[in-house]
Parts: structure tokens; C-alpha cells; sequence
């Protein structure tokens, strides 16, 4: 089945956030041979500066990947539209305690 | 020597009344049962069996006395380990927690207890719900979780213990949690009805978080009639978790010569196994007299999958941020869970915000399309169970296509149920899903119990005695 860049890109999210959203894994077992941008393996060296003992080259390859994939993801956040006044979906309450 | 094994609460609860099973009676059957049958599906973490029997000979001497608490009191249950449990150890299904204790119980322990209900065991997970991207079942420390039609395949996740659980007749009901599937999955690869509630509408005091603005706890049990039973005794305003809310689920029953009109998204039932779509299309046959059917309908073109990969990610890295930075990870059962919260290192806060600022208008986008129609139907799955020996994306291969509500419908926190309406390849069961508005629980429980008093998928037992 021939599937969109979109709905690529949206498939590729929703197996970051979860693993059982495998329907049509064809395309991201494709992603895995793009070379990873710039910026994902930037922020992939940012982590392993954080913990410069703890990653294999493998751990930093599937690090990189994932972080790739999110970037791809983030994208497409920016083309819903918001005004300023669009707040997050939590609102923080003052506390006052017993006097 | 009695089968109570697969009754239902309310058939249990009638023996109960009935005074021809006792408490304790019902409690050392299942608690036997649990340590017999529950390592064959690795769906038992710690038995509770010394709270279980106290519970138990407190809820004889009440009924003995004429007072009953609710139709929960006396009938066993188990809950995934990852409610804090007084006295007993909370793993989170994760080796680092595996010795964890707490000196309270989550709030929906406390409500359920309140109502009688005896805690028989804590039950099996993926570790840490899922949240460090697993890719195929062995991830926890008790192994995959196996489906009790056939063990060679899983049981879902992440609430995989009690799937299996109910679904093996090692407990009546159990409750499990859902960030985005965690219920549904679980509920349709062992042939269980599970109820995943609005978020807000069960306390999640005393549950581990993975993200914070997306988990919800819910029943999975033998029949919807049951999971409404128990999460009237679950749901409410909790006062120790800001996010609860207080919803009168009493009223919520629709009238019932009712009919419905219901929601097929697009595609959902094209390049999925084929037993599976057929098994959708009979379903929707069995109840053609009570519903109106509106095909190909599209779900609000916006960016679901994003915002949960950000929100799941984010919310995670931070929840579990000890681990990350002591580097505990590295002793997580899954190969690929031990490096899976590092990427999430790289979100950055505007973008976090981001995903929770489109949130908002995505709530009211998905309202403003679900209010068109009493529910949604899909396959709850596209395929049967994955083979416990394989990664997931080399399960079924070829199967691409479904529509995806799962996902979308966890983001903004909408209540969904799913219940078994048949078997696929290998003799495994599918399962039918119904979603709907906020707060439409009622609806999702009257249609379940609709589809399921013309139809005997959810008695069906699997063959393990």
C-alpha cells in the first residue's frame, strides 16, 4: 500500500510513542538506512556527553535514529496553526495554605 | 470441587448472596488457581494471598451479618503491579523496582477494597508500561506475557498480566492502565472485554506515571456488564490527584430501544488480516437492528502522532529521570528499553509545550467530530496476537492498512472499550472497539452489553484445564 510522506511521518510518530502501533512498519524499516540529519546527531552527541561512559557505538546509532525520527515529528507541530493566547492544556493554580 | 473460574462478578456475586460460595471460599480457589496456572502465562507477579484471606474472612463476617458493602463484596481480584500496594512489593514490572515498596494503597485499591473487593494478586506488565519504546514481548522481568489461547503468542501490552489473567480464569476482573493502548490491546489479543475510562474519571494516586496527562486506569473482566460494575466502584474525584473529576455515572445508561449511529473512519477494516475485518463487518451485522452505520468517516487531519510521541517521550524522560541518570536503564529486560529514554534527553521545552498548546484545539476538533455519532467502531486490532518470538514489525507481515483510533482518541483522553467478537489465525480472538465523547462511558457499556447479549465470544474459555 503506498503511503504519503505525511502519513509516513505519522506513522513514525506513533510508533515513538508507542510500540504497538506497527501497522505498516515497511516505510520506517526504509527510514533506517537515511542518514540521520545534522541536528539529530548533534543532539545525539549532547547525550552522549551527558554520559560519556555509557553507550556502545550500536546504543548511539539507535539514539541518534529515534531522536531523528522525533525531529521529523516536530515538524509537523508547527503547521497547526496557534495564536499567542493558544496556553498549554494545563493550567497551574497559586497555593495557599491553612493560615 | 466448584468451577468458579469463569464466572462473572454478578454470577459470582449471586452465589455469594445465595450463600452457596463464601469469600474465602471464592479467594483460596483463585489464589490456588493464581499459583497454579499464572507462570504459565507469566501473568503473576506476587501473590497477596495472606491480605487476600484477611479481606476475605472480613467480608464473610459482614455478610454474615446482612451488611453488604456492593456487588463487589467477596469477589476476588488482581491488579497490574503497578499500584502501590501496602505490605507487598510494586515492580512496575521493571528489574531496578523489582523489591519497590509503599506504604499505601493507590486510591483505586482503597475504593475497590471499600467495596468489598479482595486483592488476590499483583499482575504482570511490560516494564515501565511500555515506555522505553519495546519492540517485542519479553520485556519485563517475569518474561512475555502469554496469551492463554495459545502461549506461543502475547498476551499485548502493556497491562499483559491482567489480560491474561482474566482471560485463563485466574481472577474475575483486573485493572489495568492505558497511556495509549495499554488496556484495548491486551483486552482483544486474550479475548476479554476491557474498559479504558475518560482520563480524569479514575484516580491515578498511587500509579506509576509514565505521562502524567495521558494515563488512565480501567477493568478488564468477563463481560462489559462487569467492567461497568467496576468502575462505578473505581471512578470519582480523589482529592490526592488534582486531575480527577467527579461524574455521575449512574445516569449515563442510554434508554433501551435507543439506536445508535455509528462512525466507521476510513479504511478501518482494508489491509488488515482478513478474519479480522470479517469478524468487524459480523459484528456490526449483530447489531445492524439498533444502529444507524456512517462509513469512511475521517478523523480531524491533525497531528496525533506527534503530540503523543512528544508528550509520551517527554513526560517519561522525566517521570523516570532517576534511572536515566544513574543509569538503572541498563538493567530493564528488553535490549532496546535500555537505551529508549536517552532520545527523549534531546525534546526541547518549547517543543513539549508545543505539543501540549496543540492539544487543546485537537480536543475540540476530535469533540466536534465525535459528537456527530454515539460512537466509533473498528477492529480493535488490525491482527491477532504477535508471536512471542518475534519483534512486533515481523509478526504479520503485510498487513498495512486499518484506521488508527487508538491513538488519536489516547491523546486527547476519550474513553474507548473493546470486547471479543471472535478468532483469527491460529485460533486467536479479535476484538471490536467502541469510542466516544468525554464522559460517554455509558454509551461505550450499553453497546458492549448490547453486542454481547446477542452474541457468547466473551464466555468462550480458553483451552487450558
Amino acid at each position: 500500500m503506498e503511503i504519503s510522506r505525511r502519513g509516513f511521518a505519522e506513522q513514525l510518530a506513533l510508533i515513538a510513542a508507542a510500540p504497538w502501533f506497527l501497522e505498516g512498519l515497511k516505510p520506517v524499516q526504509q527510514q533506517q538506512t537515511q542518514e540521520p540529519s545534522a541536528l539529530a546527531k548533534a543532539l545525539a552527541e549532547g547525550v552522549r556527553l551527558r554520559y560519556p561512559d555509557r553507550f556502545s557505538a550500536e546504543d548511539l546509532t539507535a539514539i541518534t535514529r529515534s531522536i531523528d525520527s522525533r525531529l521529523r515529528q516536530i515538524e509537523r507541530l508547527y503547521q497547526t496553526p496557534l495564536t499567542n493566547a493558544d496556553e498549554p492544556d494545563f493550567v497551574y493554580s497559586v497555593y495557599r495554605g491553612a493560615d | 470441587m466448584a468451577d468458579f473460574a469463569f464466572l462473572s462478578v454478578v454470577e459470582l456475586a449471586r452465589l455469594l448472596r445465595q450463600k452457596k460460595a463464601s469469600a474465602t471460599e471464592l479467594a483460596t480457589y483463585f489464589l490456588d488457581r493464581l499459583e497454579r496456572l499464572g507462570p504459565r502465562f507469566n501473568a503473576v507477579v506476587t501473590i497477596t494471598r495472606e491480605r487476600a484471606l484477611a479481606e476475605a474472612a472480613q467480608a464473610d463476617g459482614e455478610i454474615r451479618q446482612g451488611k453488604w458493602r456492593s456487588p463487589l463484596h467477596g469477589i476476588p481480584y488482581g491488579v497490574k503491579d503497578l499500584l502501590a500496594t501496602k505490605d507487598y512489593p510494586t515492580s512496575w514490572g521493571a528489574e531496578p523496582y523489582r523489591q519497590q515498596k509503599f506504604e499505601f494503597d493507590a486510591t483505586v485499591i482503597e475504593r475497590l477494597g471499600a467495596a468489598g473487593a479482595v486483592l488476590v494478586a499483583k499482575l504482570a506488565m511490560v516494564e515501565l508500561a511500555g515506555g522505553m519504546g519495546y519492540n517485542q514481548a519479553n520485556a519485563s522481568f517475569t518474561g512475555p506475557g502469554k496469551t492463554p489461547w495459545n502461549p506461543n503468542y502475547w498476551s499485548g501490552g502493556s497491562s499483559s498480566g491482567p489480560g491474561a489473567a482474566v482471560a485463563a480464569g485466574l481472577v474475575p476482573f483486573a485493572i489495568g492502565s492505558e497511556t495509549s493502548g495499554s488496556i484495548l490491546t491486551p483486552a482483544a489479543y486474550c479475548g476479554v472485554t476491557g474498559l479504558r475510562p475518560t482520563y480524569g474519571l479514575v484516580s491515578r494516586h498511587g500509579a506509576m506515571a509514565l505521562a502524567w496527562t495521558m494515563d488512565k486506569l480501567g477493568p478488564l473482566g468477563r463481560s462489559a456488564e462487569d467492567c461497568g460494575i467496576v468502575l462505578f466502584h473505581m471512578a470519582g474525584k480523589d482529592p490526592k490527584d488534582p486531575s480527577s473529576v467527579d461524574r455521575d455515572l449512574k445516569g449515563m445508561a442510554d434508554p433501551p430501544t435507543k439506536r445508535y449511529r455509528i462512525g466507521i473512519p476510513k479504511g478501518a477494516d482494508k489491509d488488515i488480516q482478513a478474519e479480522v475485518a470479517a469478524n468487524f463487518r459480523a459484528a456490526l451485522k449483530v447489531l445492524e437492528d439498533r444502529i444507524e452505520v456512517v462509513e469512511d468517516v475521517e478523523l480531524p487531519d491533525l497531528p496525533y502522532g506527534a503530540v503523543a510521541g512528544l508528550i509520551i517521550a517527554a513526560e517519561g524522560a522525566s517521570a523516570f529521570d532517576d534511572l536515566l541518570k544513574d543509569g538503572r536503564l541498563s538493567r530493564l529486560t528488553a535490549p532496546e528499553d535500555r537505551t529508549g529514554g536517552y532520545p527523549a534527553l534531546a525534546v526541547s521545552a518549547p517543543d513539549y509545550l508545543r505539543a501540549l498548546r496543540v492539544r487543546r484545539p485537537m480536543q475540540r476538533a476530535l469533540d466536534d467530530f465525535l459528537k456527530k455519532f454515539d460512537a466509533l467502531a473498528v477492529p480493535t486490532r488490525t491482527t491477532v496476537a504477535n508471536p512471542i518470538d518475534k519483534p512486533f514489525r515481523d509478526g504479520w507481515p503485510g498487513v498495512t492498512g486499518g484506521a488508527n483510533v487508538i491513538g488519536p482518541t489516547n491523546v486527547v483522553g476519550v474513553p474507548g472499550i473493546s470486547v471479543p467478537n471472535g478468532f483469527g489465525v491460529q485460533n486467536l480472538p479479535t476484538g471490536l472497539s467502541f469510542t466516544a465523547r468525554a464522559f460517554d462511558e455509558g454509551k461505550l457499556l450499553t453497546l458492549a452489553r448490547l453486542y454481547q447479549s446477542r452474541t457468547d465470544w466473551h464466555t468462550r474459555r480458553p483451552p487450558i484445564d
